[in-house]
């Protein structure tokens, strides 16, 4: 119908333009059309082509962290399982705070002696601290049965891991400008709770006071470990996780055969299938832009 | 065309008197002109403060303000069935031909649209602003008019650049959606008698001082203007969050004899500030028409603009200075409307305006667009929905929900009180004498 209208309108004279002013262009009816109708739309352009080697080297960070999550919960269960005494927890306790320190001095140009000085004085106050707290944690949860304990920590990991802030890490070398997001700081609490957790169902006051220091240096600081050598240096990192991954495999392998199977899948699924699948839902990107679109601001505003 | 057929007009939106914008502007000039021609106007929007039912205003302007309490931003609370029963009751009262919705935004008005497509009506919708398709409340937002303008009749925008918008957006066929620019009431805005001396360049701006109008780039602008030229004044008028950043800005570059800020200036005082200048300066980050530069142009001022939106379509190219949205750019275009400010004749370019902007023009523009949406044909329940179900795959199928719960509900409403048992309004004849100076006098009281 609206065609027939416009059919029935005046031949056109003059030529139809793209402005609101002066009425009613002549010949043109209000709803006419023209071949410059979304002239100006654009689609799709800032989308970024993905190379699927790419995103797969990308996605490498975040097995290596399911790794690293795997094996804490690997010394957990052999310390609840009585496998794994104090001393020898104390010894990786040790020997992990040590090796994390020769990493970082390696791979970080910024340290020097007064700030290892100050870092050293802090894990001492640290420890100091957590020893003087381990009884509380021991009897924190003697009321609640351990099968919620269970229960609430998986929850609590599962929530970790989500929330984690693969790119980078939540606590920060000295000298960082940006906040971590809230998520982040979530994960990292929910890490700690679950520690807590565990630890809370451990015999005695040095086996609470050696997984607890454990589970912090983890969970704490291998994300900034392990961000410090990708920073480094990119192949070492892929090295280093490839290692941790066939390290974790094997460990799990002799734990228990459904859990090898599991985490494989999963290494599998992170490392492979969603690369792949990333890839193929790109072709279902539409993005459109046009002049309508806000302008964007050229400076920064620092308010 | 059909212009001896005498429509009964519902205009409908969250925003009217005594609030104050563009679109609140648009409802009561439409309204007026539309009155002048002859049909019957009535505007529904939503109670402001203590000001609720019935009131009349300029020529017999009859305004429901239905006693349903803003919740954010002077919107309604989204209800979606709330208003079915006062709606309808309006609309067979006033035994409306069309309804007539304004602004994306205003829930009041997809309620309204929507229980008039229940009911049979014919529907138009105005569309007064522009939206992105990127950020979270743009994709809502942009589901939500999909499924208003599933069924409207016909839709009509303000620019060119807002219909492409808003076809995109809604998946209408071009040729359903009109483009009607506003208007200026340009007695309103009258140049100066004196022109102001040229010893003094005066550059005026009067936005709100939010971020969308771009008040970070005139913080960035001023001083470069400033220290370029030492005779340009500056005057601010609006209010908003980024005043501070002027402020700071004024206070860093101490300009406070330069840069004079008025804080929030009330419609009636736009003019008097207007013409104590010789550019305006628009500085949006986005606008779909800008009625801001209409009334500076009618005062005859120069203005200088961002190339946005539908910014570009507003004025000939000779009444402008556009600049992209960027500082140094704008620094430029402020200098060429300098040093074009000699050949500027303020009463030329308000005598131009008249020609190019009114809105008698609009209402008749309107009126068409009217007509063609009575013409459109009647269609029953099913051939409906199926419009909605194609809106998507999941969205399709709970606004057809919606629509089947809404109709259910407006046939119960049938039962409970019959369309026969509500009284019709008697046709008041009001003495047409509205003219310019009276609706001038209007809104200087408002």
């Amino acid at each position: 119908m609206d065609r027939n209208l416009a059919h029935n309108s005046s031949p056109p004279r003059t030529r139809w333009r793209k402005v609101a002013y002066g009425g009613m262009q002549p010949g043109y009816d209000d709803n006419h059309t023209d071949e410059s109708f979304l002239e100006g739309m654009v689609m799709n352009a800032s989308v970024v082509k993905r190379d699927i080697l790419k995103v797969m080297k990308d996605s490498v960070s975040i097995s290596e962290y399911l790794c690293i999550v795997a094996l804490v919960v690997l010394v957990w269960a052999y310390t609840l399982s009585s496998t794994l005494d104090e001393n020898s927890l104390l010894f990786i306790d040790a020997s992990l705070l040590v090796s994390g320190f020769l990493i970082l001095l390696f791979t970080q140009q910024k340290l020097s002696l007064g700030l290892l000085l100050h870092y050293f004085l802090n894990i001492c106050f640290f420890i100091t601290s957590l020893y003087v707290l381990a009884p509380i944690y021991q009897t924190l949860t003697r009321s609640i049965s351990s099968d919620s304990i269970w229960a609430v920590t998986a929850s609590l990991l599962m929530l970790h891991l989500f929330l984690h802030d693969y790119s980078e890490s939540t606590v920060k070398a000295p000298g960082a400008l940006k906040n971590p997001a809230l998520t982040s700081c979530i994960s990292v609490n929910a890490s700690v709770v679950a520690s807590v957790f565990i630890a809370s169902r451990l015999p005695s006051r040095l086996h609470v006071f050696a997984i607890m220091l454990f589970s912090l240096q983890v969970f704490l600081f291998a994300p900034l470990v392990t961000y410090c050598i990708k920073k480094y240096s990119f192949c070492l990192h892929l090295c280093f996780s490839i290692g941790l991954m066939a390290m974790t495999l094997s460990f799990v392998y002799m734990l228990h055969r459904f859990l090898f199977a599991l985490l494989l899948s999963l290494l599998v699924f992170v490392n492979v299938v969603c690369p792949y699948w990333l890839i193929k839902i790109q072709e279902y990107k539409f993005e459109i832009n046009g002049p309508w679109d806000e302008a964007k601001l050229c400076f920064d505003i620092t308010d | 065309m059909g212009n001896k057929e005498k429509h009964t007009i519902m205009m409908v939106s969250d925003f009217f008197y005594p609030n104050f914008g563009g679109v609140e502007n648009h409802i009561y000039y439409l309204s007026q002109c539309l009155l002048n021609l002859g049909h019957k106007v009535v505007v529904v929007t939503h109670a402001y403060e203590n000001r609720s039912g019935v009131r009349y205003m300029t020529g017999g302007l009859k305004v429901y303000y239905i006693p349903w309490r803003p919740f954010v931003m002077q919107n309604t609370f989204p209800t979606i069935y709330g208003l079915l029963p006062i709606m309808r009751t309006i609309l067979i009262r006033e035994r409306i031909t069309i309804v007539h919705g304004h602004q994306a935004f205003s829930t009041l008005c997809h309620e309204a649209l929507m229980h008039a497509r229940t009911m049979g009506y014919k529907v138009v919708f105005t569309d007064h602003s522009l939206y992105g398709f990127a950020d979270v409340g743009s994709i809502h937002m942009n589901k939500v008019l999909q499924f208003t303008l599933a069924d409207v009749s016909q839709a009509i925008c303000v620019s060119h650049t807002s219909k492409e918008n808003t076809v995109l957006r809604s998946g209408l066929p071009p040729e359903k959606v009109f483009v009607i620019p506003n208007a200026v009431d340009t007695a309103m805005f009258k140049p100066a008698v004196e022109r102001p001396s040229r010893s003094e360049i005066v550059i005026v701006v009067i936005s709100r001082l939010v971020y969308r109008k771009g008040t970070d780039l005139l913080v960035e602008v001023i001083p470069e203007i400033c220290r370029l030229h030492p005779n340009v004044r500056f005057i601010i008028g609006g209010d908003g969050p980024k005043r501070v950043r002027l402020e700071e800005m004024r206070e860093k570059h101490s300009l406070q004899d330069r840069v004079e800020m008025l804080g929030a200036v009330p419609h009636t005082r736009v003019q008097p500030v207007l013409i104590s200048g010789h550019i305006f300066l628009n500085s949006s980050l986005t606008e779909a028409f800008c009625i801001a530069i209409l009334e500076a142009a009618s005062c005859g001022l120069l203005t200088v603009s961002t190339r946005v939106g539908g910014v570009p379509e507003v004025l000939p190219d000779d009444m402008v200075v556009l600049a992209e949205p960027d500082p140094s750019d704008m620094v430029l275009a402020i200098q060429k409307a300098i040093s074009m400010l000699p050949k500027i004749d303020p009463q030329v370019m308000h005598n131009r305006m008249k020609e190019l902007y009114n809105w008698q023009d609009v209402a008749k523009r309107t009126e068409i667009v009217y007509d063609h949406a009575l013409k459109c044909s009647n269609q029953n329940l099913l051939e409906r929905l199926s419009r909605y179900l194609s809106c998507g795959a999941w969205a399709g199928k709970l606004f057809c929900l919606v629509m089947m719960v809404g109709f259910l509900l407006w046939q119960l409403l049938e039962i409970l009180q019959p369309a026969d048992d509500i009284e019709e309004v008697p046709d008041v004849i009001f003495p047409h004498q509205c003219d310019e100076e009276e609706m001038q006098q209007k809104s200087s009281i408002e």
